[in-house]
């Protein structure tokens, strides 16, 4: 099976007064279609740094990135950011919604850069039901509970039909209840719709959900 | 591609719809500020400008002054050029004047003014001397040893030429007119004050007077000022003028303003140059409101291009936003200028020794004002966003 996002000797080194840390250390990543992967690690060992990486939110300093078997580090700016916002899909800790967009308007902004805004609304109201979120269409973020915010995020992920789904902790502001939520939307986003996921997370029994772990220490593999 | 056009838009109307209301108010506010700023220092200059020439039409030559032809002395028949004159279209009243080269000395103190022999009558229909009477009364037509002389020759308290006038003369008092070495006794009828320098040193007396100190003189003037019809064009008057066989010599009155040119054209390049200060003030203003507004929206901008929103269409919302920031700030420092700061300053105009000034703004200007403070805007939100937009996506969001 073709890897549809991979990495190949990838290095991110930070500097920071007058000392450097290797965020990442030398990875060679391949995570394949349909898998559910979680990337888990302690702190610092480089998590966020491989899923900014491996999502071309970031530039590594020496390495490859694949994605859909495409080198990426040749690549402009905007063409990253075409791949961005048609084959990939992110979601932040913090949620990231824009403050002044109603939920709804929230998951229509990425589908109006390709469609009409009848067609974006269309399938963001499509989306929000599915995620049981039709009642709160037009609160604004703040108006919204952290795990409507999430799966707000996650609708947004999702209206362009990405390929991959990049999670940095997303359960980690939740409380247990939202979090197994949010979880087994992946799970069934995943199942069902055969969306590639992956996911940094600090907890271990959000395991249970994945098809595979890649464990990280310093950078490295564990 | 139609959709992603009418995107920018609809991120800044959700924006100014939903954002915060008191940063929308405050940025309004400094750039309604800027702008009245810009546009009050050059209504302000103009008004002196606008006040100060109105000031020597208005008290001394009116919009058009002839003089009597080169090499003579004299304009012949000086009232029959007047009625002349007045049946020319586009010329709304004229008054002779005959210049009278004598002294006058009251209480041993003596000087060289203008003394002008005048039909009051004619004269007050050109010049606002008669309106401008703070002692006395003006002069009347048959007076024959009346005099009225301006506040600068009277003196007083207070007077900016004090040191050379008569030091506190009033209306009721003797002056003696020296002409020839013959010395005639007048009659302080009034003193005037038109707060225009030059005409406060001038006196007037009747030309009944002036035939009886010289007989000969007859209808001999020395000048005859005009005063146009309301919306005229002077140019266009003295074209006419001379069309009609006038063959005196023929000024337009800012060619016989004399220091007063000099001192409007200073005000014209002062107001240049504090507007150009202005403009420079409501730029530096209006971008460090809209920079400080978009630096604090890094993390949001960070978030729309990891989301995959392309740079020109976020900056395109800010440059946006920053127009209609500056609309809003010219709409409403046009009203507070006009509804406000005019109708105050009509009713208090700036008390100036060469004239009380009011605002007096030029389309034109206020034109060049707007456009500067929108383009300003427009910059003000491209730069800063560029900024933004150029950095390191993960360190916008990230708030690193």
């Amino acid at each position: 099976m073709e890897p549809i996002v991979a990495c190949k000797n990838l290095f991110k080194v930070y500097h920071s007064g007058g000392s450097s840390v290797k965020a990442v250390n030398d990875l060679i990543v391949s995570v394949n279609q349909g898998e559910f992967v979680m990337i888990t690690g302690r702190n610092g060992s480089g998590k966020s740094t491989l899923l900014h990486l491996l999502a071309l939110l970031d530039q590594p300093d020496k390495g490859e990135v694949f994605v859909l078997n495409e080198p990426t580090s040749h690549l402009s700016e905007a063409k990253k950011m075409d791949f961005r916002l048609r084959q990939l899909g992110y979601i932040f800790q913090e949620y990231a919604l824009i403050a002044e967009l109603s939920a709804l308007e929230n998951v229509m902004l990425p589908s109006m850069m390709l469609n009409t805004s009848q067609v974006a609304k269309k399938k963001a109201l499509d989306i929000l039901d599915k995620l049981e979120l039709s009642n709160k269409l037009n609160r604004l973020p703040s108006e919204l509970s952290g795990g409507e915010q999430q799966r707000v995020a996650i609708a947004r992920a999702l209206i362009n039909d990405p390929k991959v789904i990049f999670a940095d902790e997303p359960t980690a502001n939740l409380d247990t209840v939202s979090s197994k939520h949010i979880l087994e939307i992946f799970k069934a986003l995943n199942e069902k719709e055969n969306i590639t996921i992956i996911m940094v997370t600090h907890e271990p029994e959000e395991l249970f959900y994945a098809s595979r772990q890649i464990k990280l220490s310093d950078g490295r593999l564990a | 591609m139609k959709s992603q056009l009418r995107l920018p838009f609809y991120l800044t109307f959700k924006y100014l719809q939903r954002g915060n209301v008191w940063t929308l108010l405050l940025t309004s506010f400094m750039m309604t500020v800027a702008f009245v700023n810009a546009i009050f220092v050059s209504a302000l200059f103009n008004g002196i400008v606008v006040g100060s020439n109105q000031q020597i039409i208005d008290t001394y030559t009116g919009n058009i002054y002839v003089a009597p032809k080169d090499g003579e002395d004299y304009i012949k028949n000086g009232d029959m050029l007047v009625a002349n004159l007045e049946d020319i279209s586009g010329v709304s009243v004229a008054s002779s004047r005959t210049v009278i080269p004598g002294q006058l000395e009251y209480k041993s103190i003596h000087g060289n003014w203008q003394i002008l022999a005048i039909d009051p009558e004619q004269e007050s229909r050109v010049t606002n001397v008669a309106d401008k009477m703070i002692d006395g009364q003006y002069l009347n037509p048959d007076d024959e040893n009346g005099i009225i002389i301006g506040r600068q020759i009277a003196g007083g308290d207070g007077v900016e030429e004090n040191a050379f006038s008569f030091k506190g003369a009033h209306a009721g008092e003797k002056v003696d007119l020296i002409l020839n070495g013959q010395r005639t006794q007048f009659t302080i009828r009034g003193i005037f004050y038109t707060k225009f320098l030059e005409s406060d040193k001038k006196a007037y007396v009747t030309k009944k007077a002036l035939t009886k100190l010289i007989p000969g003189v007859n209808d001999n003037s020395t000048m005859v000022a005009i005063r146009t019809a309301n919306n005229v064009s002077e140019n266009s008057t003295i074209e006419k003028i001379k069309a009609s066989g006038v063959t005196e010599n023929i000024f337009r009155w800012d060619e016989v303003a004399g220091t007063m040119k000099a001192v409007s054209t200073s005000f014209t390049s002062i107001n240049a140059l504090m507007t150009l200060v202005a403009i420079m003030m409501a730029a530096v203003t209006v971008f460090i409101v809209i920079y400080v507004d978009i630096v604090n929206k890094r993390k949001q901008i960070g978030i729309l291009r990891a989301i995959g929103i392309r740079p020109y269409i976020i900056i395109s919302s800010y440059v946006i936003m920053a127009a209609v920031y500056s609309i809003i700030g010219v709409a409403l420092g046009t009203a507070a200028y006009y509804l406000i700061l005019v109708p105050y300053f009509n009713t208090h105009p700036f008390v100036l020794p060469i004239c009380d000034a009011v605002l007096h703004l030029k389309y034109v200007d206020y034109l060049a004002r707007a456009e500067a403070v929108m383009w300003v805007s427009a910059f003000s939100g491209l730069i800063p966003a560029s900024l933004v937009v150029r950095a390191k996506m993960l360190n916008a969001i990230l708030g690193r």
